[in-house]
């Protein structure tokens, strides 16, 4: 046998799988979001791009995925250099704390925000206490609600995305930094935060992905007013049960992250050749 | 270019400590080597002058002023690691100018000559735009020293740059750092287990041994007159045999051969010094010290013997003209001026 049809073998399960539970659905949500009463119709899309309220939808989206990305960078980059940069025991301590969130039902963790964040909850109570919020204060159903939910969830995937790469950094190139004149802060700059700029990119894709196609958390700490686009496929495909135009919005969205992503990539790749 | 005084260096780690109060005094424009076996504290010792590693106590002091708690950028050194520590996302010439960008020293179009200049001190003017792992490992280890001569330090820190080349350009670039010091006359720290690169390169050695200074000199006077079983172990070519001096003033071998010592010594058991390559080597039969050849090493100009005497291992260095193999048994007679003795 070959080096090649042994190759092809190995992938085989895994391309399987792509293949039944990726491409054939996306091909099904693709003839479905053209699915007219007489034939293949865009009248889904122009719905879509013609309507205020659903533009609106889909920059709201696009906008906090990015919000929550940059958010989850600022914090997952420092903390993913300590834990890289502590000994074994606490790192390991760190990782657990990390992905702790994720170990929990999303539908308790977000509940668990929501009485933070209520109206008498913790955090408003505390803000208004400190003279540093007005009477009228609130946290739930905004946008600040669902970036901070959102970031909870997804500063793992950032952390540890940049962890693996801080990781393999050798520490005596920040040594040598410091003989050559970095201060701390220095040489995290010129020299850890561009070796590490992998690590950066994977976990931003990672972070943006999910934020813009996340729909229980932005749907319970937002509200209804605030919808996102899956909270809006979810409504059509529950309530107004229009499956053809969910497909859309599901295509559309689908369009909307590769068209962020793609020169994203591009551009961060050239940088580390 | 500045003096350095280390005074009462201690250095512990957790419960282990490495240093036991290391006193030194560099003067301005010294080659010191600080030889040692690996885990002696040679490099621990290094990283204290970089400011890499702090203190436990004691006192650091580059160009007469206290540096012991100052952070490494804010003291004018340069190190070069063993590992060379090249900044793989930059290119070559971005790497040795970061130094002086870092250190703000002159404008861009002087820090662009100075780069220059550098490279092609060490002769890699053509390799300018590649990044380091497009070099070779003698060819990046170049570029780690101009990196570390370009910001005119005072102080340059070697740490064992030269052990992970083959032997063939580690002779050559000893040859580039013999003559970049003289040029430069820059104060210069080599930490090495390579105790042939020590007596070729330095001014002075300091010899360690487990966290202290078991002796220093001169390479001649060290190499000559090791004053420690330890320094003359380490100083490898000298083979240590035990044996007990006589009331007559002759020694006795542990097979009761006798041989004449040249030196008024109390009677005493005691380890001779013999240099391998002061001990000539005789067919059986000749007058001297009766050994039995167990290995030759074949050196091109010269051969080494390993020979068994007295139940002890023994080298010697000779040349070419006369062969022995294994099992012969020889004669060796050495110069009894020339042999030291320790006592035990």
């Amino acid at each position: 046998m070959s080096d090649r049809t042994e190759n092809l073998l190995l992938a085989a399960p895994g391309l399987l799988l792509l293949a039944l539970a990726f491409f054939l659905p996306i091909g099904q949500m693709l003839v479905l979001s053209v699915d007219g009463p007489e034939g293949a119709t865009l009248a889904h899309f122009s719905r879509f791009l013609g309507d205020g309220f659903y533009l609106g939808v889909l920059w709201r989206t696009v906008r906090l995925s990015l919000i929550i990305t940059v958010i989850c960078a600022l914090i997952g980059f420092p903390l993913a250099y300590i834990m890289a940069r502590v000994g074994p025991r606490a790192r390991l301590w760190l990782i657990i704390l990390v992905i702790l969130p994720l170990m929990t039902s999303v539908v308790v963790r977000t509940f668990g925000w929501v009485v933070l964040l209520s109206r008498n909850g913790l955090i408003p109570e505390l803000l208004r206490d400190m003279g540093l919020a007005g009477r009228t204060f609130a946290l739930m159903q905004t946008e600040t609600a669902i970036v901070i939910g959102m970031v909870h969830v997804l500063l793992p995937f950032m952390a540890l995305s940049i962890l693996g790469v801080i990781s393999r950094i050798d520490t005596r190139l920040e040594e040598a930094g410091r003989t050559m004149g970095c201060s701390f802060l220095q040489t995290i700059r010129t020299i850890v935060l561009p070796l590490s700029l992998p690590g950066v990119v994977a976990g931003s894709l990672l972070v943006f992905t999910l934020s813009a196609s996340s729909f229980v958390t932005p749907n319970l700490l937002g509200g209804p007013r605030l919808q996102v686009l899956a909270a809006s496929i979810y409504k059509s495909v529950t309530q107004t049960l229009d499956w053809p135009f969910a497909a859309a919005q599901a295509v559309v969205l689908f369009a909307g992250i590769l068209l962020v992503l793609i020169p994203y990539v591009r551009l961060t790749a050239s940088d580390n050749g | 270019m500045a003096n350095v005084r280390l005074e009462n260096v201690k250095k512990a780690f957790g419960p282990v400590q490495v240093l036991h109060g290391i006193s030194l005094d560099i003067a301005s424009g010294e080659f010191v080597s600080l030889l040692g076996a690996s885990g002696c504290g040679k490099t621990t010792l290094l990283r204290i002058v970089a400011g890499l590693e702090a203190v436990t106590s004691g006192k650091v002091e580059i160009g007469g002023r206290d540096v012991t708690a100052l952070a490494p950028e804010k003291r004018d050194i340069s190190m070069m690691f063993q590992s060379y520590a090249l900044l793989p996302h930059l290119s070559v010439a971005e790497n040795i100018r970061f130094p002086l960008r870092m250190r703000g020293i002159g404008s861009r179009e002087q820090q662009q000559d100075k780069v220059r200049a550098a490279l092609e001190t060490v002769q890699l003017g053509h390799l300018a735009d590649r990044k380091p792992r497009q070099l070779s490992g003698g060819q990046q280890q170049r570029v780690a020293l101009a990196r570390a001569i370009v910001s005119d330090p005072q102080v340059l820190l070697l740490d064992e740059p030269l052990s992970n080349l083959d032997a063939r350009l580690r002779e050559d670039m000893q040859v580039e750092l013999i003559e970049i010091h003289k040029r430069l006359k820059l104060t210069t720290i080599f930490v090495t287990h390579d105790q042939e690169e020590a007596l070729s390169l330095s001014d002075r050695i300091v010899l360690f041994n487990a966290g202290k200074v078991e002796q220093q000199g001169t390479p001649a006077d060290i190499y000559a007159q090791p004053a420690t079983e330890f320094a003359s172990n380490f100083l490898g070519s000298a083979n240590l045999v035990a044996a007990e001096i006589g009331t007559d003033g002759s020694a006795t071998l542990a097979d009761g051969q006798r041989l004449a010592v040249g030196q008024d010594r109390p009677a005493g058991k005691v380890s001779l010094v013999l240099r391998q390559e002061d001990i000539s080597i005789a067919p059986e039969g000749a007058a001297g010290l009766k050994a039995t050849v167990r290995t030759r090493v074949f050196l091109g100009a010269r051969c080494r013997y390993i020979l068994d005497l007295a139940g002890e291992r023994v080298q010697i260095l000779t040349g070419n003209d006369q062969t022995f193999t294994f099992g012969d048994t020889v004669s060796l007679s050495i110069d009894p001026a020339r042999i030291r003795i320790i006592p035990r």
